[in-house]
């Protein structure tokens, strides 16, 4: 069996009408056994940016450590937050780093950047475990419900959505597709982000 | 052959002493002057900046400050430690970015942001470091910390190039800080809440700055303070808009007649 799949959990993010959105599901498990029914594998990078880690549970939380550590010193030095193209290739370059010991996580981002006349544009973002990026339109997704999330995807989603909307589709995409793979589900966790305020919402989900 | 040792700096005199760090402290007595006084609830920080003219270009220092402190003087080295610096600047900067490093691979190792005087004590370890090995001289910098951790609480720490450091309720580094100190000595009172703290850093400053008025063309500032609501120290490197707006509500800024630089 696949290390990929040895914690399982999968992450999709969604392009929306000056709005984003990224879901994951809340399964640690151990190869077919739960573990955890709230295992966070979104994090903040700024106020504008998430990313997703799916994949390897240990890796989830050094990655977020090594991302966090990046992100702390490019503030600092730089005196502003870091952009969500610039987050991208430092998530390319970092896994790439790893090229022939990867960490085993493919990382999914979503996040609003700045435009030259000040408004924001939508941005989302997925890399493979050594950082080959994909920049998507519509949708990106990862983890072990991938194939499935990419079918229902496909189905349930349009372009222009707005946030509640978005909210709706990203949702049901994801608590059907899950629900498809035995080892992602217990329950599922929404962030929306629109450019006045972030929408975070959980969702329950088959507990079997 | 001989002057092979001549560059050698690291080498103690007949009579005992290591002139190089010696100059190093001298050259320091006469940067721009960095005070520092502890609160029960904060520590605050001023600096007398002395790169100033009309055709400074100020503008970044105008819109950032947010994340780092633009100035000259005053650096946010993490989210809980500011740092206000005197001597050469160019020293200054490479320590601040090697103490914003030491700080984030303490984040990284602990999952907790570093103890003010375990910073203190990484970046002596450096200075140190030059007094005795090779290298042509020692880092031309002394430094005060204000900062907060959990086991201390509000801290203010001085450091200075032959790699001394020492915690202080009040102090001050660089030009007529021997003044600025004897002021500090006679007005400091135990249990000073911040915001009587500030109204003392300014009136020292006022007094030992070479100009007559103060502005925030000379001046930098800065406090840290504790957030009860996000339960995390609050670091804040004032912007010159805000400097001045702090001037006039202390009665210290400058009247309107005597503005030469405009």
């Amino acid at each position: 069996m696949s290390i990929m799949e040895y914690n399982g959990g999968s992450v999709i993010a969604m392009v929306g009408k000056d709005c984003v959105a990224i879901a994951s599901d809340l399964r640690l498990g151990s190869q077919a056994l739960g573990i955890s029914s709230n295992f966070q594998r979104i994090f903040p990078v700024t106020d504008r940016v998430y990313v997703g880690l799916p994949g390897l549970a240990t890796d989830v939380t050094t990655l977020r450590e090594r991302f966090r550590y990046r992100v702390n010193m490019y503030t600092i030095k730089e005196e502003r937050e870091i952009e969500p193209e610039t987050f991208a290739h430092l998530v390319s370059s970092t896994l790439y780093q790893h090229r022939f010991g990867p960490y085993f996580i493919e990382p999914v981002m979503a996040g609003l950047s700045k435009t030259p006349s000040g408004g924001f544009k939508p941005f989302i973002a997925a890399t493979d475990l050594i950082g080959c990026l994909n920049f998507a339109k519509d949708f990106v997704v990862a983890g072990t419900a991938s194939a499935k999330l990419f079918g229902v995807a496909e189905g349930l989603w349009e372009p222009d959505l707005e946030a509640e909307d978005l909210f709706e589709t990203i949702s049901q995409t994801l608590l059907n597709a899950v629900d498809r793979d035995a080892y992602s589900g217990w329950g599922a966790i929404v962030h929306v982000i629109t450019k006045d305020k972030i929408i975070t919402r959980t969702l329950k989900g088959r507990m079997d | 052959m001989a002057r092979r040792y001549d560059s050698r700096t690291t080498i103690f005199s007949p009579e005992g002493r290591l002139y190089q760090i010696e100059y190093a402290m001298e050259a320091i007595s006469h940067a721009g002057t960095v005070l520092g006084v502890l609160a029960k609830d904060g520590v605050v920080l001023a600096a007398e900046k002395r790169v100033t003219g009309k055709l400074l270009d100020l503008s970044s220092a105008k819109e950032g400050g947010g994340y780092g402190g633009s100035g000259e003087k005053m650096f946010l080295l993490n989210s809980n430690v500011i740092g206000g610096v005197a001597g050469i600047t160019s020293d200054a900067n490479s320590l601040v970015n090697y103490a914003r490093t030491v700080a984030q691979q303490h984040l990284l190792q602990y999952n907790d942001d570093i103890p003010v005087e375990l910073l203190a004590q990484r970046l002596c370890d450096m200075k140190q470091g030059y007094t005795q090995f090779g290298g042509l001289r020692p880092f031309g910098v002394s430094l005060l910390y204000a900062g907060y951790d959990p086991h201390y609480h509000f801290q203010l720490y001085h450091s200075d190039p032959s790699g001394n450091y020492s915690g202080w309720k009040a102090t001050c580094i660089g030009a007529n800080n021997g003044t600025a100190q004897s002021l500090l000595k006679q007005e400091y009172k135990d249990d000073l809440g911040v915001e009587e703290a500030i109204g003392l850093v300014l009136r020292v400053m006022s007094k030992t700055m070479d100009s007559t008025t103060l502005g925030s063309e000379k001046l930098e500032f800065a406090v840290l303070t504790y957030d009860e609501a996000a339960k995390a120290p609050k670091a804040k490197i004032y912007k010159p808009a805000e400097i001045d707006a702090l001037l006039r509500a202390e009665g210290l800024a400058k009247k309107d007649e005597d503005t030469e630089m405009k």
